[in-house]
């Protein structure tokens, strides 16, 4: 599956199924500052990333 | 804390794929029903605690970031059951580079619902912008603009006639203050309370997005077609806000509903000290007349002007 992260680098991982909260605290992300968009979809993060999904991480910036 | 993955991640109210899961009550809700819910969550808010009555003309403090572009979407819904009248006021700062961008936003927003929009100035109100008047404190940014865009909101109040001044501040911004308020020691400003106003000098200020977190906001906007990237300030955060912003989210991962729990704290803190704690003596600034505790405000201070 594909990562997208905040910064717009982009991440390849190799497990094939993996809760999307495991995958942000793996990746040092705090799930409650992040929106997490599964195959263009905004999705919970508790939801289960698979092989071949495209994930991207928004982090809103502050103020506003 | 480590929760169970989602088998089944449907709305509860009519089974389509679910956009969030929120807590108190647990519940997973699709997007029509998210901003269905978000904006039901806002308007218990204005009416339990009495925000707008008919009558009312509320001025929203439009920066055009995030926070305040869903307050005037929301309200912009909202207010017509309560015969309200809504109207933006846009201060622009003046900080190079970063503000253009937010006031377009502000100014493309209001032009789209039609909303009456006024703007003003720190370079008209306090004769420079914000990053001349920063020049050599800019580490004392956000502690200059905070004091001098309150002024300036409270005078862009006056000019269209408001009665009442909603701003975007969320429920982390809330509990962040809260928690700041307890590491400094500071009890007055934590029982300070604003939602009642001074007349003469501050109408009542509402801010009917502190029962939503940052995270609903940006949902709730990215959901309506209304979110964008924008560039954070370059003065943006102090030190301490920062530190706790981090702390809090960790806490809010690891222990969901710390924010509201802080925010119930803060609430029982006011009701049991009653209004007259936070205030102390108010007398009027010796060089503008505005409310001030001392014999000269914050902002004829910041400005070094002499009466």
């Amino acid at each position: 599956m594909q990562i997208i992260l905040p910064d717009k680098s982009v991440r390849t991982l190799a497990c094939t199924s993996a809760p999307i909260e495991e995958i942000l605290l793996e990746l040092g992300i705090n799930p409650t500052t992040v929106i997490v968009v599964k195959n263009g979809k905004v999705v919970p993060e508790d939801v289960i990333a698979t092989e071949g999904d495209e994930i991207r991480i928004l982090r809103f910036s502050h103020g506003g | 804390m480590s929760r169970v993955p989602s088998a089944e991640n449907l709305c509860f109210l009519c089974g389509e794929p679910a956009v969030a899961r929120l807590v108190e009550p647990e519940r997973r809700l699709c997007a029509a029903h998210f901003i269905e819910d978000v904006e039901a969550r806002v308007l218990t808010a204005l009416t339990r605690e009495q925000m707008v009555a008919p009558g009312d003309r509320v001025a929203v403090g439009l920066s055009g970031g995030k926070d305040s572009t869903a307050l005037l979407l929301v309200l912009h819904r909202l207010l017509p059951e309560f015969g309200a009248d809504l109207v933006a006021v846009t201060i622009d700062e003046g900080i190079a580079g970063y503000r253009e961008e937010t006031l377009r936003a502000a100014e493309a927003l209001t032009e789209e619902l039609g909303v009456e929009h006024a703007f003003v100035t720190f370079a008209d109100l306090f004769g420079d912008d914000l990053d001349g008047l920063l020049v050599g404190r800019e580490a004392q940014g956000c502690a200059v603009c905070g004091v001098l865009r309150r002024r300036a909101l409270a005078e862009g109040v006056k000019r269209v006639g408001a009665t009442k001044l909603a701003t975007g501040h969320n429920l982390d911004d809330e509990a962040q203050s809260v928690l700041m308020n307890v590491l400094r020691g500071d009890l007055p400003r934590l029982l300070q309370d604003t939602s009642t106003g001074q007349p003469g000098h501050f109408v009542p200020r509402l801010k009917p997005l502190a029962v939503l977190s940052e995270k609903e906001i940006v949902t709730y906007l990215l959901l309506r077609g209304y979110y964008r990237d924008l560039p954070e300030c370059p003065y943006a955060g102090t030190a301490l806000r920062s530190e706790v912003r981090t702390m809090l989210a960790g806490l809010e991962h690891r222990h969901p509903g710390t924010m509201v729990r802080l925010m119930r704290f803060r609430d029982g803190a006011r009701r049991s000290t009653g209004p007259a704690a936070s205030t102390g003596v108010l007398g009027t600034c010796r060089i503008c007349g505005e409310l001030t505790s001392g014999e000269v405000c914050r902002v004829c201070g910041l400005l070094g002007r002499e009466g």
